[in-house]
């Protein structure tokens, strides 16, 4: 594969309980193309949400290699512009109304401009929330909600999309709704998507389908 | 607007929330004790001013003093009226004496006043109540209104006056006290000096002290504008060795440095209901800070800085802290405007109008607050805010996002 957008290699993550010692993750080797879609699925407590938050350079592994765009460097700042996360529980501040909870991700980088308002209305129309822009989360759906992590995941057009289990807390539904409008803006916008679920249907909707067993790619 | 100050402030105030409790109670409690420092340094401040006012009023800026008596004061006190920067000079004689009247005995303090002079540095007129100083003649007496009532004594009374000199006399004397008509009764609105002191013309002074010539120093007053110190430097220039000018400052040094003391530990002291608005501002930023573990997560994970976490919530402390100082300015500044009225509602619930009146002298409660302490409030609410900020702060920065996250 050339150039691929993210590359890992041996990833091991072990945790300890007491005296036990669990290797969640025991050597992942993993290379996505620019562009690609990826579904990730595995038993609960299989390691699904570990390598994702290793893959995001939100923790460290214990041994294995990492790199975007074949950089190792998986800081904040560099984050911040490459990689939008959706989490299964939204995470939205509370204080800030939906538009302002969209250009959060914007804000990290530096302050807004005309601009970024602009598409952060786009997105909000897209999502199909053009009409409650400024309303607080406490005032959404579920489904709503996550709509607008969604927005803000692809608020500063960033390279890679990490969505861990983002249907988790929806109805069926609504959560068929929200991976559709997921896939479909990444297809829109050619941007990477690794989606964590353990939905059969919402998996075979990507274009590769990996399933993590024991700590390793089946 | 960098992220973390505007997440600060929207925390601090949510949108579509009118009240934000954490807000409301932390910036209540430091206004509370920045309005509490307020009032107390601003009314403490105003009792040293009207004290200090007093003094001017009543010994001018400069007081000339010798080792013993002052020879040839007339000459004195023309060559002082020739310094630049003062506007007049009298002289004066002092000291304690016996006072008695229908067998009822005071021990005063005696103030010999040359009549000539001393309108041109006190006002002493207006601080007469009855009587007039213009009845005053080597014969009579004014005395302060404390020392009237202790006495009993009413405008016309005459009054035996003894002094220490009479006590040098042989044995084989007889004591034969001097007589003078009280013509006047004097308030000047200080307890001290209204609860004993005697005022008589100079030349009674000097015969009761057996001065003859000589007086015991020479008050000075200032022209508006000049700096004392300035003056009382070129006043030394033309006075003899042994006679010295010092400025009231100097002269009161001692009550100034208690003055100052009573201030500085009250603010000392009240500065802990600050610290303690200060505690409570950080415990709630510690709740908020464990209520908002997968929030601080997320702004990890969106790519937030560890410093910058800690800047957002250190900078929720300052505005606290200003909130809080705004209000508290705001609040003490109310009360001090209407603290007279404040009084009066208590002392007409609680009794005892009279007895504030006679006590502290002060018809209306004074008040005074330096710009020098008002900054100091403001610097302290400020920075007790900001550390209390500091710990959540550094809390906050610590945790890993993908800890943070899996709090849940």
């Amino acid at each position: 594969m050339s150039n691929p957008i993210l590359s890992a290699s041996g990833l091991v993550k072990t945790f300890r309980s007491g005296d036990r010692r669990i290797e969640v993750l025991r050597g992942v080797d993993l290379e996505i193309a620019p562009g690609e879609s990826i579904s990730i699925r595995g038993e609960s407590g299989s390691g699904k949400s570990t390598l994702l938050h290793l893959l995001a350079g939100l923790d460290v592994p214990d041994a294995g290699a990492l790199a975007w765009e074949g950089v190792a460097d998986t800081g904040a700042k560099r984050r911040a512009a490459f990689l939008g996360i959706v989490f299964q529980s939204f995470y939205l501040i509370p204080e800030l109304d939906v538009l302002q909870n969209v250009l959060m991700a914007r804000r990290i980088l530096g302050a807004p401009g005309a601009a970024d308002r602009a598409r952060a209305a786009d997105l909000l129309k897209r999502v199909g929330l053009a009409e409650r822009m400024e309303h607080l989360p406490a005032q959404l759906s579920g489904g709503e909600r996550q709509r607008v992590a969604v927005a803000r995941a692809l608020m500063n057009s960033p390279r890679l999309i990490l969505a861990d289990e983002p249907t988790g807390n929806l109805d069926e539904q609504t959560g068929a709704a929200v991976i559709e409008l997921l896939l479909g803006l990444c297809r829109e916008t050619g941007t990477t998507l690794v989606l964590v679920t353990h939905n059969a249907e919402h998996a075979a909707k990507c274009a590769r389908r990996l399933l993590l067993h024991n700590g390793r790619f089946a | 607007m960098p992220w973390y100050l505007y997440l600060a402030f929207k925390q601090l105030f949510p949108t579509g929330r009118r009240f934000p409790f954490f807000t409301v109670i932390s910036a209540v409690s430091v206004a509370l004790g920045v309005a509490l420092l307020i009032v107390v340094l601003g009314v403490m401040g105003g009792f040293g001013y009207q004290i200090r006012e007093m003094i001017t009023d009543t010994e001018g800026e400069i007081q000339i003093k010798a080792q013993g008596s002052i020879s040839h004061y007339r000459e004195a006190v023309k060559k002082i009226e020739t310094v630049p920067g003062v506007a007049g000079a009298t002289p004066y004689a002092a000291g304690v004496l016996m006072v008695q009247y229908q067998n009822k005995p005071a021990f005063p303090q005696m103030r010999g006043l040359d009549l000539g002079s001393i309108n041109r540095v006190v006002s002493l007129d207006r601080f007469v109540r009855l009587g007039s100083l213009d009845a005053l003649d080597d014969d009579s007496v004014i005395l302060s209104g404390g020392l009237a009532d202790a006495l009993g004594v009413r405008l016309g009374a005459v009054v035996d006056i003894y002094t220490p000199l009479m006590l040098s006399r042989k044995d084989s004397e007889v004591i034969l006290p001097r007589t003078a008509k009280v013509v006047g009764i004097l308030e000047i609105g200080h307890q001290q000096l209204d609860s004993s002191t005697l005022y008589c013309t100079l030349r009674m002074a000097q015969d009761l002290y057996g001065l003859n010539e000589d007086v015991h120093g020479i008050n000075v007053r200032v022209k508006p504008g000049e700096k004392e110190d300035a003056v009382v430097s070129r006043i030394n220039e033309i006075l003899p060795a042994e006679v010295r000018a010092f400025s009231w400052r100097d002269s009161f040094a001692d009550f100034l440095w208690v003055l100052q003391l009573e201030k500085n530990m009250m603010m000392f002291v009240l500065l802990f209901v600050v610290l303690v608005a200060a505690f409570l501002t950080m415990s709630l930023l510690l709740v908020l800070v464990l209520k908002k573990t997968r929030e601080i997560g997320v702004l990890g994970a969106l790519g937030a800085s560890r410093r910058q976490i800690a800047l957002c919530f250190c900078l929720q402390g300052v505005g606290v802290g200003v909130v809080g100082t705004g209000a508290g300015l705001a609040l003490g500044f109310t009360v001090l405007h209407f603290r007279n009225d404040l009084v009066r509602a208590i002392t007409h619930v609680t009794g005892g109008q009279e007895l504030l009146a006679r006590f502290y002298q002060f018809s209306e409660l004074p008040e005074h607050l330096e710009n020098r302490d008002l900054a100091l409030i403001v610097v302290a609410a400020l920075v007790l805010s900001t550390l209390a900020g500091i710990i959540p702060a550094i809390l906050a920065s610590r945790l890993k996002p993908v800890e943070a996250l899996r709090s849940e």
